[in-house]
């Protein structure tokens, strides 16, 4: 049955079919939706959307083949719905345009209207993805150009196109990476060639064919089962159910006859028997995919039916405890590490600080609280490594952990920092590929290129290096010595600054005790900003008690 | 500003400008949007699209607390469902980002700054 010409009315049908075989499909589709964002909702919104357009047309008693293209393209915009749908809506509304009233379509008009969609889809974004129903939109319409020269036939044109969207579609892993890696091809291309075929379908006056399985493989849902469940296990070890189980039934009649077959109440019962199921049918055959406890009730179950073939059956659990295992394995060898750090720090943010740069144990203490030999001595126990490095961060520690050294069961060295700045600093030279005394050495040398400072009140009236201090003024320390005094916090800050910064410097380090506040902190950064043009400022709740600030230049 | 993520071997540091790169760039791929606007179109030229380099003018990321939030300005093509573009904009930031930097977003807010309307 030859056609040069397609109607209205035929183009009715077209829609209707399309439809309704996307319709059949939907599910299918969810299950290979990888991208752009693998929620599995392809093939539900590329038939809401095309259920929207088919209403529209079924409401117009379409004669004109424009009115019916025109209706459909509103109704697929009214019912857009995800990005396969959006997309649909465009391809449509660019094949409804330019069509000009026009009654009938021939097979070169109808080529031309195709390539016009997708013309039309295109412009809609920025920068295409190709590998997704753009790109099969596109190698179908170009195929139908080109046909049109001389296929002067509706029907066979359509048949070319089809074939060639099924083409393009099996082309999709090849452009899309994601596609490829999970190893099924395009969601929405899918949905485009279904709609296609529905289109054929119904220009060869045929029904639509009952759940076409062919085209989409069975292999590759399961890969995107597969993979949904890969992502579900980054965060869980629980599986529930143990194996992942294949297999296909071939129908025997006389068993059909006891046991009638319908995929939907099939389906309902496995259920029932585990998770990632996948059940696809046609007249002779039926494929299950099912993640179950017991592989044996699931395979009962189909065998009422007919006969089983090509069974497979893996054991998950293994697979995943082997993936555990080489986890554990790399936990305990972590259990005694070839390093350990300790270091001793005073104020939350501080201990977190160490805690973060890698410090193994974080002893409470500073000026006012020093830890004894004791307390350092459990904390290289502590440490669980068969070398430890201890940075005091205090001079009058330095002594205690010095002793420690003898008393502990590790090779144990002090690295002889003073301030929390110079540890902080020597932390950061550790490399875990050096030895211990190169190690030791680095960090002392990385601290003592750091210049700490400190601003704290003073107890009690004095004199120090020729500087006059009142009690409850405010002092600067930098390194150990005091070098301002005001009663002005800022003022000290400001000279203490002065003392610290010269040309050669690049960040200073801004350590907010617990009695600074964040207004204090905003002046000092300001200062430093204005004054200190070259000075790159890094500010850090240390929330250490007594020094209201602790600065560290470098 | 900069999202900061703590892990076993150390800290990692995000920049707000690697993420509303990236962000514009899941946008971008988006079916039915045609660019990225400038938040501020007075001072940046009237809905002009950004180029790359520029998404973060289009791209806010605001932390409050705990909470990411990102606000994107975009320009959508003419003829499309822009309340479906502008959701599948937001599904498709959001999973890009979990998926690229292991954020959660709290919420995409999308400005529609224009319509472009193509030229046939």
């Amino acid at each position: 049955m030859a056609s040069e010409e397609l109607n209205g009315k035929k183009f009715t049908q077209m829609v209707l079919s399309g439809a309704h075989h996307l319709k059949n499909n939907a599910e299918k589709i969810d299950t290979l939706n990888v991208f752009p964002v693998p929620d599995g909702d392809t093939g539900t919104n590329m038939n809401l959307s095309i259920t929207s357009g088919a209403d529209e047309v079924k409401k117009l008693k379409g004669e004109n083949i424009s009115e019916v293209a025109n209706a459909f393209s509103k109704g697929l915009l009214m019912g857009a719905r995800g990005n396969s749908g959006v997309i649909l809506s465009q391809l449509f509304r660019g094949f409804a345009k330019g069509m000009d009233k026009k009654e009938t379509l021939s097979a070169e008009e109808l080529a031309n209207a195709f390539d016009n969609g997708v013309a039309t889809a295109y412009k809609a974004v920025m920068k295409p993805v190709e590998g997704t129903i753009l790109t099969v939109a596109k190698d179908a319409a170009e195929m139908a150009v080109l046909e049109s020269e001389t296929e002067k036939d509706v029907i066979v044109l359509m048949e070319k196109v089809v074939r060639e969207a099924k083409a393009s579609l099996k082309r999709t892993p090849e452009l899309l990476p994601v596609l490829k890696e999970v190893g099924v091809v395009d969601s929405g291309g899918q949905g485009l060639v279904t709609i296609y075929e529905g289109f054929l379908a119904a220009l060869k006056g045929e029904e639509v064919p009952e759940a076409e399985t062919d085209d989409i493989e069975m292999d590759e849902m399961v890969n995107a089962q597969h993979h949904k469940i890969a992502q579900d296990f980054m965060d869980t070890s629980e599986i529930e159910y143990g194996y992942c189980t294949e297999f296909m039934v071939r129908f025997e009649d006389e068993k059909l006859k006891e046991h009638p077959f319908d995929e939907e109440t099939f389906r309902k019962e496995l259920s029932e028997h585990g998770d990632s199921l996948l059940v696809v049918s046609d007249d002779e055959l039926v494929k299950v995919h099912v993640h179950a406890e017991y592989p044996g009730e699931v395979m009962t179950l189909g065998q009422r039916f007919g006969s089983l073939t090509n069974m497979k059956i893996e054991n998950m659990r293994d697979q995943h405890t082997a993936i555990v295992d080489g986890e554990k394995e790399r936990a305990t060898q972590a259990g005694r590490t070839e390093y350990g750090i300790v270091t001793v720090a005073m104020g939350s943010g501080i201990k977190e600080m160490f805690e973060s740069l890698g410090a193994t144990v974080v002893l409470e203490g500073g000026q006012t609280m020093n830890p004894s030999t004791q307390d350092i001595t459990e904390a290289i126990t502590g440490a669980n490594a068969d070398n430890v490095l201890i940075l005091p961060n205090n001079k009058n520690i330095v002594m205690a952990a010095e002793q420690a050294t003898d008393l502990a069961d590790a090779n144990a060295t002090v690295v002889p920092t003073k301030t929390i700045p110079q540890g902080i600093g020597a932390l950061l030279a550790f490399h875990p590929d050096a030895t211990i005394d190169e190690n030791g050495e680095a960090m002392e040398a990385a601290g003592k290129e750091i210049k700490s400072g400190q601003v704290t009140y003073a107890v009690r009236d004095t004199q120090i290096n020729g500087i006059t201090i009142e009690k409850d003024h405010f002092m600067g320390l930098a390194d150990g010595e005091i070098k301002a005094s005001h009663k002005d916090q800022l003022e000290t800050v400001k000279s203490l600054l002065g003392e610290m910064i010269t040309e050669d410097d690049e960040i200073l380090t801004i350590l907010q005790g617990e009695d600074a506040s964040a207004e204090d902190v905003k002046v000092i950064k300001r200062y430093v900003e204005d004054n200190y043009k070259d000075i790159e400022i890094e500010h850090h709740k240390g929330d250490q008690p007594i020094y209201s600030f602790i600065f560290s230049v470098e | 500003m900069s999202i900061e993520l703590n892990t076993n071997d150390g800290q990692v540091t995000i920049t707000n400008d690697v993420i509303s790169t990236i962000a514009g760039g899941a946008a971008v791929e988006c079916y039915g949007i045609v660019g990225m606007a400038s938040k501020s179109q007075i001072r940046d030229g009237i809905a002009e699209i950004l180029r790359k380099e520029n998404f973060s003018k289009g791209v806010i990321v605001r932390q409050v607390e705990d909470h990411l939030h990102i606000d994107m300005y975009i320009i959508v093509s003419y003829g499309t469902k822009i309340s479906e573009v502008a959701h599948n904009v937001q599904s498709q930031v959001k999973y890009t980002l979990s998926k690229s930097l292991g954020l959660e977003i709290d919420s995409v807010n999308i400005y529609i700054q224009g319509v472009r309307v193509s030229k046939d």
